[in-house]
């Protein structure tokens, strides 16, 4: 309590947007970060077109594990 | 400690995910492959070290990068560091597809940002990574793909936070420069596009 969260301005919420998503932002930045995309219809937009860009790429599917790998592996773990 | 059918079963399920992985990181078949064979034997045989079952797979992924960033290091040590100066020279650094495509006077009418996403194709999107320098490259994976923290990512490319926090900003620049390149490329957004913002 007390601490009151500081005013960022678009140019800063810009520089923080990644980390944000990332949830490494210190606690107070963060905090700053939540009250001004609240308010900040630009910067939710952006907030919200890393964070789509950020999802894509985290449900890449790229290639099936062809057999031979299977088979290789099979004989790994049948050694263990 | 998770056992040996654990550990058979996880590697099972997930082996097409760890090829995946592999396969971004070596861009090659058949050297995804042995990186794959060989994470999973080094991961049997550190499985002690495992202390969360649930994190199984992005502690195999992890296992695997140090295997692939370890010959990496070997390599560059008979090579004389000529791979990673790209690194430095690359221009990418502040790129933002956002701004390419943010048209103000459009924001009650149309939405180009999220068209744009919606015409991307999980191939594109494998195609821009492929194109990226080789520390892009992991830092993207490590970062967006993996889910690993900047911590985690430092500890394991052995370089401190600050760098890895600045090797993430470069790596998505440049995602999202050859993102937007394969898209002109494509067709998919038009020069015009450009500067409109």
């Amino acid at each position: 309590m007390g601490d009151e969260i500081k005013k960022l301005e678009c140019e800063q919420a810009i520089t923080m947007i990644l980390e944000y998503l990332d949830k490494e932002l210190p606690d107070h930045d963060h905090e700053a970060m939540d009250v001004h995309l609240e308010t900040c219809r630009s910067c939710f937009s952006r907030m919200e077109f890393e964070k789509m860009l950020k999802g894509k790429v985290n449900a890449l599917q790229i290639k099936k594990a062809p057999d031979s790998l299977r088979d290789k592996i099979k004989k790994v773990t049948g050694k263990f | 400690m998770p056992d040996r059918d654990f550990f058979s079963n996880q590697v099972d399920v997930n082996l097409d995910r760890f090829y995946a992985h592999a396969l971004l990181m070596t861009k090659n078949e058949a050297d995804a492959e042995d990186l794959v064979a060989e994470g999973i034997a080094k991961a049997w045989k550190a499985i002690e070290t495992l202390e969360n079952e649930s994190r199984f797979v992005p502690w195999v992924m992890r296992i695997m990068t140090n295997h692939f960033i370890s010959d990496k290091r070997k390599a560059r040590e008979k090579t004389k560091h000529i791979e990673y100066i790209e690194e430095y020279s690359d221009d990418a650094e502040h790129f933002s597809l956002f701004e390419q495509l943010h048209q103000p006077f459009l924001l009650w009418w149309g939405n180009p940002e999220k068209e744009f996403l919606d015409d991307l194709l999980q191939k594109d999107i494998i195609a821009a990574i492929e194109a990226l320098p080789e520390q892009f490259r992991v830092a993207v994976l490590m970062a967006d793909i993996e889910g690993l923290s900047y911590q985690e990512i430092s500890e394991t490319l052995e370089v401190p936070v600050g760098t890895v926090r600045s090797r993430i900003a470069r790596a998505r620049s440049a995602l999202q420069k050859q993102l937007w390149e394969h898209a002109l490329e494509k067709g998919l957004v038009s020069q015009e596009s450009e500067g409109l913002s």
